[in-house]
């Protein structure tokens, strides 16, 4: 296994920092000879540095049957007996048949096709360790509401530090129920075991016993029953401990330690030394990736549209609880779709806020799913979260009035996004005022990604003007142009559908000479032929009569 | 029959009796700000909850200006610190030109608390409303549809029930022949002296017109 076997080389560099104060052995230089000779003539000095750390417990989880478990069940037959495949020199040979397959004769080793001869139906699956990688990285997530110390420790391999969460989940006994109903759930098979070092639980995982070792003192004992092949040593030198006799761990123990180095190299003695918690065996803690990213593969493509939906949502629903984990949402989220034979479609989900609940992501996705074009089938589903960001949750005061008696009520930013959704973020928009004369620039749009929660300083923008109903009229109109209106000029009066007639003015507006949009205008009330009453304007510029346009309608 | 004879308050409060206007006065409106439009309508202002139409075919006769006291309430009442979260949002849904935040801050509605949708489609138009009527956070929602038949409205007049929501259609003076399940129906028309009001449908009400409702004045008075 190549994982531990890189261990303990990197054991050695990180247990130079917790033990600076402790044993002699650290600050040499890791020479095996060198480091030996004081643990021999020291063991009462071992028992008072583990008497004065905290304790330390170590859960395993152990996955013999991950690679069958980590590939997708095939569509086309699901209840099939399944046999997992792997190309060894060249040939098919099975490396792991299930259950049926196994009572049908089908055995490890076998070449595919005596596989096949054996049971004709039998589905073959091909390893792909990429597939078992992402898997574990998965359940190492997943773990990690476990424990803040999850390490990944061999391919199928997990350990996590339970000491300082026993409390929090309520005692050994739930927590270890928590973690084998989720894994039973999630349709892993797993022997799992406790013990206080990472190493022993993992032999004893692998072992297949159900242990669970809190008191240090209990480990020996059953470490010494272990059989050798529990520890995942090289095959050809297993052979060759058992050649000498040794059959179990507790007889590896009872070697000469300086023989056992010099035969086997030091880096097994450590091994012993780390599991039986004579040396500390730190772990470096895996974490999850910042940013939420899955993919869900099809066997088949796929162009049901309402399938790809659920598939979707089941995807956010991973995202929310990834987010979750974190205490984080996000504002944007990505699926990609891909085709077989054209480059995948990609589908951005914005949202105002930060979030991160996977039934309000699904609702946005519905409404842009509904007009979202799929130029093929599709054969894979992926889903990239956006970057996270802290949730800033407004708390909102309890409010027993005006309540929607169906419950269907939501907030007026989810509205925004909503149709922002449908309509493009230009069509969703906001209103607010700057102080500027000019009346083109003292009205604001402000367009729905900027939405945030009613502004707080809303009242301050109410000027203190006429009280409606009141004898002075509303200086400005409701309605604007867009672009002032050119008018015709008949008899040295403005013209809109009929001669205008002046009601009041002029108001002269002459400002914003500081940048180049200034403006020197002559602005009136006037009334149309038709009784609507209009503002318009004379541009003083050019010095001529006939420059009138037309600003807006007092609505 | 022995025993007391029941009052007809007792006989009114009996399940067993439903009265055809009991409906239309339960529910109060929502003063419009002009006294004798209020007198008009059944619950002494518009009928909250409910869809109104007001047809027209010009826009700057005072169409906006019938509904600003009463929107101006609206956005008031929301952005009192008691209830922040209570629905007080005005939806414009597709609205002819823009409309103008300062003129609306003349008038005392809040801006802040103004959504202005502008829809690409007719479709689109009558989805937004009814989305908007139904979040029950828009307590006015107004809209100047291309075209509503009665099934549509009838879909608004639903959708402004469930969210609690005044939704307000203008349309065109052409649509008055066109049934519509709208509560309340006025139809504006300019004339030489100013603009006329005529209220056709009521329900709970009696249809009334209202001449020169914004008179025509040479001064700076409005119209």
């Amino acid at each position: 296994m190549p994982r531990t076997r890189k261990q303990p080389a990197r054991t050695w560099e990180a247990a130079a920092t917790p033990e600076a104060s402790g044993p002699v052995i650290v600050t040499r230089a890791p020479n095996a000879s060198q480091y030996l000779l004081p643990l021999e003539a020291a063991p009462p000095r071992m028992e008072t540095r583990q008497s004065q750390t905290v304790d330390r417990l170590w859960f395993c989880v152990y996955l013999p049957k991950l690679p069958l478990e980590a590939m997708p069940v095939p569509a086309g037959n699901p209840d099939g007996a399944r046999v997992l495949c792997e190309d060894r020199q060249g040939m098919q040979r099975v490396l792991l048949p299930d259950g049926r397959a196994r009572t049908a004769g089908i055995v490890p080793g076998q070449s595919a096709s005596a596989a096949l001869a054996l049971m004709a139906d039998a589905v073959l699956i091909e390893r792909s360790v990429e597939c078992e990688r992402q898997t574990l990285e998965n359940l190492a997530a997943w773990l990690e509401g476990f424990s803040s110390c999850v390490s990944i420790a061999g391919p199928n391999v997990l350990v996590l530090e339970i000491a300082g969460s026993l409390r929090l989940f309520g005692g050994l006994r739930a927590l270890r129920r928590q973690i084998a109903v989720g894994l039973e759930a999630k349709g892993f098979d797993a022997n799992l075991a406790i013990a206080p070092t990472p190493l022993a639980a993992t032999w004893i995982a692998r072992f297949g016993r159900r242990a669970c070792i809190r008191e240090a003192t209990n480990l020996m004992p059953v470490l010494r029953r272990l059989p050798l092949r529990c520890l995942d040593w090289p095959a050809n030198l297993c052979a060759t401990l058992k050649g000498m006799g040794m059959e179990t761990v507790g007889d590896c123990f009872r070697l000469p330690r300086e023989g056992f180095v010099r035969r086997f190299g030091s880096r097994l003695l450590m091994e012993l030394d780390q599991a039986a918690g004579h040396l500390p065996d730190p772990r470096t803690s895996w974490r999850a990736p910042e940013r939420f990213s899955a993919r869900h593969e099809m066997t088949a493509e796929q162009s049901d549209r309402q399938l790809l939906l659920n598939l979707c949502e089941s995807l956010l629903e991973d995202h929310e609880h990834f987010l979750l984990l974190r205490q984080q949402g996000t504002q944007q989220v990505r699926f990609a779709f891909f085709h077989l034979r054209a480059p995948a479609t990609v589908l951005c989900v914005g949202c105002a806020d930060v979030e991160r609940s996977a039934r309000h992501w699904f609702e946005l996705l519905k409404i842009r799913f509904e007009r979202f074009s799929l130029p093929e089938p599709v054969i894979a589903v992926s889903l990239e979260g956006g970057p996270p960001r802290p949730l800033n949750r407004h708390s909102a005061t309890f409010s027993f009035e005006r309540r929607p008696v169906n419950g269907a009520s939501y907030s007026m930013r989810q509205l925004a996004e909503r149709l922002a959704a449908r309509m493009g973020d230009t069509a969703v928009c906001r209103l607010g005022t700057r102080e500027d004369h000019r009346p083109e620039r003292a009205g604001l749009l402000q367009t729905a990604s900027s939405f945030r929660p009613a502004a707080k300083s809303g009242a301050s923008q109410v000027c203190p003007a006429a009280q409606p109903g009141a004898l002075s009229a509303p200086q400005r109109p409701l309605w604007m142009l867009p672009e002032p209106e050119r008018l015709g000029v008949r008899e040295g009066q403005p013209w809109h559908k009929g001669r205008l007639h002046l009601l009041s003015g002029p108001e002269r507006l002459e400002t914003g000479w500081w940048d180049s949009h200034g403006i020197s205008r002559d602005y009136y009330r006037a009334r149309g032929p038709r009784g609507h009453t209009l503002w318009v304007f004379r541009r003083r510029e050019r010095q001529q009569a006939d420059d009138w346009y037309l600003q807006g309608y007092f609505g | 029959m022995t025993g007391e004879i029941p009052s007809v308050e007792t006989l009114l409060d009996s399940p067993h009796v439903w009265r055809g206007h009991g409906r239309a006065h339960s529910s109060a409106g929502l003063s419009s700000g002009y006294p004798a439009l209020d007198r008009c309508l059944p619950g002494g202002g518009w009928p909250l909850h409910a869809l109104s139409e007001i047809l027209l075919d010009d826009y700057g006769i005072g169409e906006l200006e019938l509904l600003m006291p009463a929107l101006a309430s609206l956005t008031a009442r929301g952005s009192e610190p008691k209830d922040q979260d209570t629905p007080a949002w005005v939806a414009w849904i597709a609205p002819p030109f823009q409309p103008y935040p300062p003129a609306l801050a003349e008038w005392r509605i809040d801006v802040s608390r103004v959504l202005v949708v502008r829809p690409r489609n007719a479709q689109e138009v009558l989805w937004s409303a009814e989305q908007a009527l139904s979040c029950g956070t828009c307590a006015a929602v107004l809209l100047w549809p291309a075209r509503l038949d009665d099934q549509s409205s009838r879909r608004l007049q639903l959708a402004a029930e469930k969210g609690a929501s005044w939704a307000v259609a203008f349309r065109p003076l052409q649509a008055r022949r066109e049934p519509s399940a709208a509560a309340l129906r006025i139809v504006l028309e300019a004339a030489a002296a100013g603009t006329n009001l005529s209220i056709i449908k009521n329900r709970g009400g009696q249809p009334a017109v209202l001449k020169r409702f914004f008179k025509h004045t040479s001064g700076a008075d409005g119209g």
